[in-house]
């Protein structure tokens, strides 16, 4: 992938190790890569919590003939376009994400609670997630 | 069977017995040994059911309850007899309890008209190959009652597969058990095994000019007997245990002794339709080779023939179970197309190479 | 519309391999949707790890797949061992590689009897855990341990490798089983009848649901991450690419995918046998620190692609720490993959997937 090619169309971006961090508008940076480059696959979806900024996902795609990942790093705050009109192995990222962190994906229809039960409050893998359940009051 | 009578009752009034009481009891009397002996019988064919599949998977098989695990089965069936009988709050509680019921009685009263040896017949009707063929097709119609008044999904599933399955299959039996009745010119399951009847012994028998009727045959019988590879009405894998999922104790047992029970008088109704029944292999009995015409090798002879047939049915279980080690299940779809397209043609096809085959003998005869 | 049935597919049911759950809609026995649920099994891998040190979490990752245990160790050693810039010696990356495709071939043969069951015939599932017994035997013998190995370390493996004579004769015997699975499944006409053209996944939704290994590979793409793997360097093997797409050909790719594993296990047995001293580059593993940054690293495990990613911050622990399992992206795609199949053919696609719910569920 060639970055500076990649840096002359979109300006708000940044190349951090191996990794393209942008800002904002994802599925276009999403369409212009799949269409000027060979990536056929989206491996996963990273999370992490980046404490009062967001939380940052790392897209990790990858292209078959080329033996090459790419991972395109944005910080979202509570809600994200979803990418599953890229591809479909987005759907079962995004709902993991949904349910560990509570990133809402705008265009996901299939966002559901996948491992914590329906209702269940808060997002563990936040950090300042607190186990404030009262279904977890047996613990104590 | 008139023989034996005679003997009975000349045997009852020299002790005084009323002839009342000697002609009831000489059909009560046998009705019982056969269902204590179809018992035994299921109770080793579980066994070595399980045995061989023991043997044919690398494993032991049961070998813990006594001698070669020989009362494993005994010990099953206790336990089954302990168990709790459930009965799901949802089920048709009248229709739940009879399924089990109606399967098992026409099982026992198929293994009632089977030809054990010349003259040893319960039910001995001039058609009873026609009686035999509804009794086997009777379960079905308990198996989809069981299925229904579960109302459980995979119940569901297992009784509509087991009614497509039986609806398909019984044709191609019809066909070949009419190609039989051709050559045998009897729809008597006796006449059938006199007709079969030749010096040669094994030579007579119908699977020589019947072979591919033999063939359609058995693969229908392994569908109507749900046996692997057409066990689809409870098909493990997929309809967890199929119509009976939610029957528990007792009742499962019933289930399950029918099943062994059709599995056996299937096998000895093949047996006479194909090998002869309870005629020798060689031609002449070995009772008789050993004993001469002696009037104890007359009594041994109903023993050996009753083995004959045994020994042929326990044959064709053997391959059954073999199959079953074997073979993957076959595809819902899979199972009607192959009926409806190839066996029902064949069946048809060879009840006319039959009917040739007579006409030619008949001319030359 | 005829009104339709919905059924609920496990989470206990015979042949949803652990603790699926799939909410079918059927119309008759024809599948109208499937919404697969899981999280059955979840154990909390993720979160776990951020409140354990590195050497903590170690004996905790083998459990992400019991049935392939030692890749996700293996995985999680070697994301350290990047993040400490640490090169495997030979003979430690010759110990790893043949234990891995013992491993690779254990849980093939357990897949293999499974599929069958789902499929309703008996035997092979018995015959392939016999032979999966003598791996696990060796593995029992060499590490303490049947499916949770916590063998490798970082930098290095627990203890010298022992027993090749063992490792000689599953090699010698595994041939002619083989053999025989091919005698009594691959031509078997009804096998053929049940899998052959059932379940096509063509190349590009395999891409794009993100399918990877065997299953990817059977459908015609050639992404094996064996080939670009520094530890397999040296090692002289080619993936299986098949071009069938179908069940058949997911089977037909794992029985040569054992064979190709078969050859790999004789090139590291043969320099394993040449003895050498083992020199590790271990660690103390007490006050273990990753300098900060973000780490990645890939595997091919038996049931696709398998990622670890750790974000450290310079801390004992990490961060974050991110799996990827093959099995996830399987179970997403049966949502397609079962539309319109008739039941019992649903049982054998979803089979013939290789699904094993501890590893999706994580």
């Amino acid at each position: 992938m060639n970055w500076n090619e990649f840096e002359k169309i979109f300006d708000d971006c940044e190349l951090v190790g191996s990794k393209i961090v942008i800002k904002s508008n994802l599925s276009g940076v999403i369409d212009f890569v799949l269409k000027e480059y060979p990536y056929d696959m989206l491996k996963e979806i990273i999370a992490s919590d980046k404490g009062d900024e967001g939380v940052e996902l790392t897209y990790h795609l990858y292209s078959v003939d080329d033996e090459e990942d790419l991972f395109i790093s944005i910080t979202v705050k509570d809600e994200i376009e979803s990418v599953t009109n890229f591809f479909k192995s987005a759907e079962a990222d995004e709902c993991e994400i949904y349910d560990l962190f509570g990133i809402k994906f705008i265009g996901n229809e299939n966002l559901k609670r996948l491992y914590m039960p329906e209702g269940w409050q808060g997002h563990p893998l936040k950090k300042d997630y607190k186990e404030t359940d009262q279904r977890l009051e047996w613990n104590d | 069977m008139n023989y034996l009578y005679f003997l009975y009752i000349e045997f009852l009034q020299k002790h005084g017995v009323p002839k009342l009481f000697g002609d009831i009891t000489f059909y009560v009397i046998p009705f019982c040994i056969v269902f204590a002996v179809l018992l035994v019988v299921i109770l080793i064919l579980v066994l070595a059911e399980r045995k061989l599949l023991g043997f044919f998977t690398q494993r032991k098989g049961p070998n813990r309850v006594g001698y070669w695990g020989l009362l494993q089965t005994l010990a099953d069936a206790f336990k089954l007899l302990c168990k709790e009988n459930i009965t799901p709050d949802k089920a048709d509680k009248f229709l739940f309890n009879l399924a089990p019921i109606l399967v098992f009685i026409p099982a026992i009263t198929a293994v009632g008209i089977i030809p054990y040896s010349a003259e040893f017949t319960f039910v001995n009707t001039q058609t009873n190959v026609i009686l035999y063929l509804i009794l086997s097709a009777f379960p079905i119609l308990s198996i989809f009652l069981a299925g229904w008044a579960s109302s459980n999904k995979y119940s569901l599933f297992g009784a509509a597969r087991s009614i497509s399955q039986i609806l398909s299959y019984e044709l191609p039996i019809t066909f070949v058990i009419l190609s039989i009745a051709v050559l045998a010119s009897s729809l008597n399951l006796t006449g059938i095994t006199i007709a079969q009847f030749s010096n040669w012994g094994a030579a007579g028998w119908f699977i020589f000019p019947c072979i591919l009727g033999f063939i359609i045959m058995f693969i229908s019988m392994l569908a109507e007997l749900n046996r692997c590879p057409f066990d689809l009405p409870e098909a493990e894998s997929e309809l967890v245990c199929g119509y009976n999922t939610e029957y528990s104790g007792m009742r499962f047992a019933l289930f399950y002794l029918s099943e062994y029970a059709m599995l056996f008088a299937n096998s000895m109704f093949m047996a006479i339709l194909f090998f002869g029944g309870y005629l020798s292999p060689f031609g002449k009995y070995l009772s008789n080779i050993i004993f001469g015409e002696t009037p104890f090798a007359s009594v041994l002879l109903y023993f050996e023939q009753a083995g004959w047939l045994f020994f042929k049915a326990s044959l064709l279980i053997f391959v059954i179970i073999w199959i079953r080690a074997t073979l993957p299940r076959l595809a819902a779809f899979d199972l009607l197309k192959f009926s409806w397209v190839v066996l029902l043609p064949l069946s048809i096809i060879n009840l006319f190479i039959i009917v040739i085959y007579k006409y030619i003998l008949g001319g030359l005869a | 519309m005829t009104n339709c049935l919905s059924l609920n597919l496990g989470p206990q049911h015979p042949s949803t391999h652990g603790v699926l759950r799939l909410l079918l809609k059927l119309d008759g026995e024809k599948i109208l949707s499937c919404e697969p649920d899981i999280g059955y099994l979840h154990r909390g891998m993720e979160k776990m790890a951020e409140k354990m040190s590195y050497i903590q979490y170690l004996p905790l990752v083998d459990r992400i797949d019991y049935l392939a245990g030692f890749f996700y160790s293996e995985l999680f050693c070697r994301t350290v061992e990047n993040a400490l810039e640490i090169e495997l010696p030979d003979k430690v990356r010759a110990i790893r590689v043949m234990l891995l495709e013992l491993n690779r071939i254990s849980s093939h043969l357990l897949w293999i009897g499974a599929f069958l069951m789902d499929l309703g015939a008996v035997s092979p599932f018995f015959y392939a855990f016999r032979e999966r017994e003598m791996i696990l035997r060796y593995f029992e013998k060499l590490t303490g341990q049947r499916m949770m190995y916590n063998y490798f370390v970082f930098g290095g493996v627990r203890k010298d490798i022992e027993f090749l004579e063992d490792v000689e004769e599953i090699l010698s015997i595994l041939p002619e089983k083989l053999d025989d699975y091919e005698k009594i499944i691959t031509d078997n006409p009804i096998f053929i009848m049940r899998t052959k053209g059932k379940g096509i996944l063509e190349a590009k939704t395999a891409l794009n649901y993100a399918i990877t290994g065997v299953n990817l590979r059977a459908s015609g793409v050639d992404y094996d991450y064996r080939h670009n793997d520094p530890l397999y360097k040296g090692f002289d093997f080619r993936a299986v690419v098949m071009d069938g797409k179908d069940s058949w050909t997911r089977y037909k790719a794992r029985i040569l995918e054992i064979k190709e594993s078969m050859n790999i296990v004789h090139q590291a047995l043969v320099y394993l046998k040449e003895g050498g001293k083992l020199e590790q580059k271990l660690i103390n593993p007490l006050n273990l620190k990753l300098p900060e940054g973000d780490y990645f690293q890939e595997i091919d495990a038996p049931r696709g692609t398998a990622c670890c990613y750790i974000k450290s911050t310079g801390e004992d622990k990490p961060y974050r720490l991110k799996w990827r399992t093959g099995s996830y992206y399987s179970v997403n795609l049966l949502k397609k993959l079962l539309k319109g199949e008739y039941l019992n053919d649903a049982i054998a696609i979803a089979g013939s997937l290789d699904i094993i719910l501890p590893e999706a569920d994580k």
